[in-house]
C-alpha cells in the first residue's frame, strides 16, 4: 500500500504539472487572440472557447495536487480548538464527507462525459469543438481526487499524516496556502 | 416548506459542514447536493456536472487565473524588496519615512499582485525586520504590514473585485477604478496613524546619518517601472474599453512573466514551476469554490430561498442606513470565518437586490464590501494576514500583532463611515472616466 500511496501522490503531482502547463498555454492563446483581433483585424474563432476549456480543465486536473498540498482553503477554527483525538475524529468526518461527495460527482461526470462521447456533442460555435474533450477533465480530475482522498485516509489511519496537516512525499513539497 | 425555513436549514448545514474543516468548495457542494436531491429527487445528481461545467464556462472568469498568474510572477521575484528599497531611498529624509515606505510599498505592491497575503509576505519579509532593527515596537511594525497587506484586494487589479463584478454583473473596469481613491484614502489613514504612533513613541529620526545620491535613488527604477507600466496599461485598457478583463489580464500576465524572466532572470524550470504552482493552487481553489457556489446558488434559487430572503428583508421596512449597517456587521462576522471569495459568491445574490432596491450604488457597495473583506483578513480567528505575519516573525506573539493591527482596523471602519457620508470617494472617479 505504501507504494500505491507514493504513486498516487506522484500521479497527482504529474497531473498538477500538466494543469499548470494548460494555464501557460491559455496565456499564450489569449495573447494570440488579442493579436488576431487588434493587429490583424480578424475575428477570433476558437480562442475564447479554448481558453475557457483549458482553465476549467486546469481546475479539475489540478484539484488532486491542490488537495495533496492542502491548497483547498478551509475553516480550521474548530480543528485548532480541539485536542488531538477530537481533531483526528473531525479529520475523518471531513475527509469521508468530501470523499463521498467527490465520488458522487465522479460517478455522474462519467455518465455525462459518456453521453457527450456517444452523441458526438459539439459546441454551437463556428469552431464546433467536440465536447467530450473538455468534459473529460471532470471524470479524470475527480477520479484522481477520489484516489488522493483514499490515500489521504490511508495515511491518516497509518499515522503518516497528522489531521489537517499536509502529506509530505519526496515529489511534492507542501506549500502554505496563499489564498 | 416555507423557503425561509429552507434557507435557515441551508445556512445551518453550510455552517456545520464548514466547521468540520473540510474544503469550503466541497462544503458548498454537499449542501447544494443535499437540497437539490430534496427538491428534485435523486435525478438531481445527473445535473451536477452540467451545472458545474456551465457555471465555469464563462470567458470573463478567465481573468481570475490570469490576474493570479500576473501576481504570482511578481510575488515570486524580488520586486517586493526592490520596491521597498526604492521607496526607502527616496523618502529617507521624511520623518517616519520607514513606516511610509512600508505602507507605501504595500499599496504599490498590491497594484502589482492583487493579493493580500502575497503583499504581506513580500513587504513584511523586508520591512518588519528593518523596522524592528531601527527600534520600532513589534506591534506597530507587524500591525502596519498586516493592515497594509489588506490593500491588495482594494487597489486594482483585485481578484476580489472581479468576483464581485461577476456575481453582481457590474463592470469590472468600473469597480477597479472605484477602488483607487478609497485605496489611497486607506493608505493615507494607515500612514497617518503609523506616523502619529511612531512620533508619539519617538521613532521619527530613524534615518539619521544616512544619505543616498540621486544615482542610488534611481538605481532600482529600471526594474520597477516596467512592471508598474504593465499594471497601468492593464487598468487603462479596461476602463478605456479597449480590452475585456480576460484579454487585459492575459496580456498583462504574459508581460509580467516576460519581465520577471528578463529583469529578475527567473528563467529556470524551477522558477517557472514555482510561479505556475502557486498560481494553480490559488486559481484552482478559487475556481472550484466558484463552481460549487454555482451549484449552491442553483439550490438556493430553485428552493426560492434567494427570492424569499430578499423580499423578507425588503418588507422589513427599516431605515436604509440601519439595513446597510446590519449588512456590514453581517459581512464583518462572516469575514472573521470565511475567505472573501466564499462570502462574495454566497451572499451577493441575496444582498445585492436588497442594496440596490434601497437605492445604493452597486459599484459603491462593491468597494464597501471589499473593505469589509479587508477587515476580515486581519480579524481573528481566521485572519489570514495575521498568520502570514506570524510566519515571518515567529518570535512576535499573535496577540502583539493583533494589538498592533487593531488601530488599523479602526482606520478601515473610519473609511467605511467616510464612504457612507461621501459616496463620491468611490463613485466620482468611475463616473468621470467612464461616464
Amino acid at each position: 500500500m505504501s507504494e500505491v500511496y507514493k504513486w498516487v501522490c506522484r500521479v497527482s503531482t504529474a497531473v498538477g504539472i500538466f494543469a499548470a502547463g494548460l494555464m501557460f498555454v491559455a496565456i499564450l492563446v489569449v495573447c494570440h487572440m488579442v493579436f488576431v483581433r487588434a493587429v490583424l483585424n480578424e475575428s477570433s474563432i476558437w480562442q475564447t472557447e479554448f481558453v475557457t476549456f483549458a482553465l476549467i480543465a486546469a481546475t479539475f486536473l489540478g484539484a488532486p495536487y491542490i488537495l495533496l498540498t492542502r491548497g483547498h482553503v478551509n475553516v480550521d477554527l474548530l480543528p485548532i480548538l480541539l485536542g488531538e483525538s477530537g481533531r483526528r475524529r473531525l479529520a475523518w468526518l471531513a475527509t469521508l464527507l468530501s470523499f463521498g461527495f467527490c465520488m458522487v460527482l465522479f460517478y455522474s461526470s462519467v455518465h455525462w462525459w459518456w453521453e457527450a462521447w456517444e452523441l458526438g456533442l459539439t459546441t454551437p460555435s463556428i469552431w464546433r469543438a467536440r465536447l467530450w474533450i473538455p468534459y473529460l477533465s471532470l471524470p479524470v480530475g475527480l477520479g484522481l481526487l477520489c484516489l488522493q482522498y483514499a490515500v489521504d485516509m490511508w495515511a491518516l489511519a497509518k499515522g503518516l499524516s497528522s489531521p489537517f496537516a499536509p502529506i509530505v512525499t519526496n515529489d511534492s513539497v507542501p506549500q502554505e496556502s496563499a489564498a | 416548506m416555507n423557503p425561509l425555513i429552507i434557507g435557515a436549514f441551508i445556512f445551518a448545514l453550510t455552517l456545520v459542514l464548514l466547521a468540520t474543516g473540510m474544503p469550503i468548495a466541497f462544503a458548498l457542494g454537499i449542501t447544494a447536493l443535499f437540497f437539490m436531491v430534496l427538491n428534485d429527487g435523486w435525478m438531481a445528481i445527473t445535473f451536477l456536472p452540467e451545472t458545474l461545467f456551465s457555471g465555469l464556462d464563462d470567458f470573463t472568469l478567465a481573468s481570475i487565473p490570469m490576474f493570479i498568474i500576473m501576481g504570482a510572477a511578481v510575488a515570486s521575484s524580488r520586486a517586493g524588496s526592490d520596491l521597498y528599497e526604492a521607496l526607502s531611498r527616496w523618502l529617507y529624509k521624511v520623518p517616519g519615512s520607514l513606516v511610509i515606505s512600508n505602507i507605501g510599498a504595500c499599496a504599490l505592491f498590491s497594484a502589482l499582485t492583487g493579493s493580500s497575503p502575497a503583499t504581506c509576505a513580500a513587504i513584511g519579509k523586508m520591512g518588519i525586520p528593518e523596522m524592528r532593527r531601527r527600534g520600532y515596537d513589534a506591534d506597530l511594525a507587524t500591525g502596519a504590514i498586516a493592515a497594509g497587506g489588506t490593500l491588495g484586494i482594494l487597489i486594482p487589479p483585485s481578484v476580489t473585485m472581479i468576483l464581485y463584478g461577476i456575481a453582481s454583473e457590474t463592470s469590472i473596469g468600473a469597480l477597479f477604478i472605484a477602488g483607487i481613491l478609497p485605496g489611497l484614502l486607506l493608505t493615507s489613514l494607515f500612514i497617518a496613524w503609523a506616523l502619529f504612533l511612531s512620533w508619539k513613541r519617538g521613532n521619527t529620526q530613524v534615518f539619521a546619518g544616512q544619505s543616498y545620491t540621486l544615482a542610488q535613488r534611481l538605481e532600482l527604477m529600471p526594474k520597477l517601472l516596467p512592471l508598474m507600466l504593465v499594471v497601468v496599461g492593464v487598468i487603462y485598457s479596461l476602463y478605456g474599453g479597449i480590452a475585456t478583463p480576460s484579454e487585459a489580464a492575459g496580456v498583462g500576465a504574459a508581460l509580467c512573466l516576460a519581465m520577471v524572466v528578463v529583469i529578475y532572470r527567473m528563467w529556470t524550470v524551477k522558477d517557472l514551476w514555482h510561479i505556475f504552482r502557486d498560481a494553480l493552487r490559488e486559481s484552482g481553489m478559487l475556481l472550484m469554490i466558484i463552481g460549487m457556489s454555482v451549484l449552491f446558488s442553483y439550490a438556493m434559487s430553485s428552493s426560492l430561498v434567494t427570492q424569499s430572503v430578499a423580499t423578507a428583508i425588503a418588507e422589513m421596512d427599516v431605515n436604509r442606513w440601519v439595513m446597510l449597517g446590519a449588512v456590514n456587521v453581517f459581512l464583518l462576522v462572516l469575514g472573521c470565518f470565511l475567505p472573501p471569495a466564499a462570502i462574495i459568491l454566497m451572499t451577493t445574490p441575496i444582498i445585492l437586490p436588497v442594496i440596490t432596491a434601497a437605492g445604493f450604488d452597486p459599484i459603491w457597495f462593491g468597494v464597501m464590501l471589499t473593505i469589509n473583506m479587508e477587515l476580515g483578513l486581519i480579524t481573528p480567528p481566521v485572519g489570514l494576514n495575521l498568520f502570514v505575519i506570524n510566519g515571518i516573525t515567529p518570535d512576535v506573539k499573535l496577540t502583539t500583532i493583533l494589538r498592533g493591527a487593531f488601530p488599523f482596523m479602526m482606520c478601515m471602519v473610519l473609511a467605511i463611515v467616510l464612504l457612507c457620508f461621501f459616496p463620491g470617494i468611490a463613485t466620482w472617479l468611475p463616473s468621470v472616466l467612464m461616464g
